[in-house]
């Protein structure tokens, strides 16, 4: 993990100098091309809701920029950065459920692709794919998600989260394990199913 | 990560798991792309940091305001009560040398009306009033209703 950690203060120890010799307003503009995509990500996996990730991903940054003069250089840029990104996430979701404490959609899910039902045969593997996802648990799921939006980069991934990428490479193998065994569950573990020419 | 396996590849067949492993690799890529970044997103940020930065700078005019106009309130305020103070202790006093003026110009003519008891009758007439003043008073702070009403 400290390898990943190193290169990401490295990478934006441009950014950190600029903030000291020229200020925020410099600081920012090169700050902002290099992780809106990634903020975006994050809240994407996160809240699971194009719309709000995009207001929130705004939101952070908003409050990246509010911040910088006050960031001390402790923890990497990027572990700030990502820091105060999940905590937005964490207010929206507290926000979400606030408003609709029954909406999510678990069980709604699972009724919908319940063991033995013939849609299974009919629909699109790949939407089936998605369905099963989002049956994960949470913690599952959007370290799956994150890592693939990602570029399968489990170091990205990793400072994203807040974990150790060691943690990050167990939760994925859990989750890919969990995934496997939904699928056996539901007759749908025959490799050929979800190869690109089926899907 | 396993790389893809193509469909008539041997280990689909000897390894099962880790051929379901590898398609499966290959199905959450085509699943789960990168999502897109919106179009507007980085003008919806500058513009949001643009309306920050804007209450910010009026923000220090907005607080100095206010500040100024707290402390010349607080100093009215300070002004208003010296002021009551002072009023208070100069009808205090005032009424005082105002009541011995009285008593002591009535005095003879209040011997010979009233008799011998006269300074006994005036210091117990000041104490009924005083009383009286005050239990209107205390009955006033407390909220009750005043004495005419009862």
């Amino acid at each position: 993990m400290q390898p990943a950690v190193d290169s990401a203060a490295s990478e934006d120890r441009d950014v950190v100098e600029l903030l000291r010799s020229e200020g925020r307003e410099r600081a920012f503009a090169l700050l902002l091309p290099r992780y809106e995509r990634k903020v975006f990500r994050l809240c994407c996996a996160l809240l699971r809701d194009p719309t709000q990730a995009q207001d929130t991903a705004q939101e952070s940054l908003v409050r990246i920029w509010k911040g910088l003069p006050g960031y001390d250089g402790r923890a990497s840029l990027s572990s700030w950065i990502y820091t105060i990104t999940r905590n937005r996430c964490l207010s929206a979701i507290e926000r979400r459920r606030a408003r609709a404490p029954v909406n999510d959609s678990e069980a709604e899910l699972e009724s919908q692709i319940a063991p033995g039902t013939e849609s299974h045969q009919s629909e699109d593997a790949s939407a089936i794919l998605r369905e099963l996802i989002d049956l994960l648990p949470e913690r599952y799921r959007r370290t799956l998600t994150l890592f693939y939006f990602e570029d399968r980069s489990v170091g990205e991934v990793a400072r994203q989260l807040g974990s150790p990428e060691g943690t990050i490479k167990t939760t994925l193998f859990r989750a890919r394990a969990a995934l496997a065994q939904l699928m056996q569950q539901r007759g749908l573990d025959d490799p050929r199913l979800w190869l690109e020419g089926h899907a | 990560m396993s790389p893809q396996m193509n469909d008539g590849d041997p280990a689909v067949n000897a390894a099962p798991a880790a051929a379901l492993d590898a398609a499966l690799d290959s199905a959450l890529t085509r699943v789960l792309p990168s999502p897109e970044l919106p179009a507007d997103f980085r003008a919806g940020v500058l513009a949001a940091i643009a309306r920050d930065a804007q209450s910010e700078a009026l923000n220090p005019a907005t607080r100095a305001r206010l500040e100024r106009e707290q402390r010349e309130h607080l100093r009215e305020f300070e002004a208003g009560y010296l002021q009551l103070r002072r009023r208070t202790l100069g009808t205090l006093i005032g009424g005082a040398f105002a009541a011995g003026t009285v008593v002591a110009l009535a005095l003879p003519w209040l011997r010979a009306t009233v008799g011998p008891h006269t300074p006994l009758v005036l210091a117990s007439a000041g104490a009924a009033i005083g009383l009286a003043i005050g239990i209107s008073t205390w009955l006033g702070r407390s909220g009750l209703p005043p004495l005419q009403r009862f």
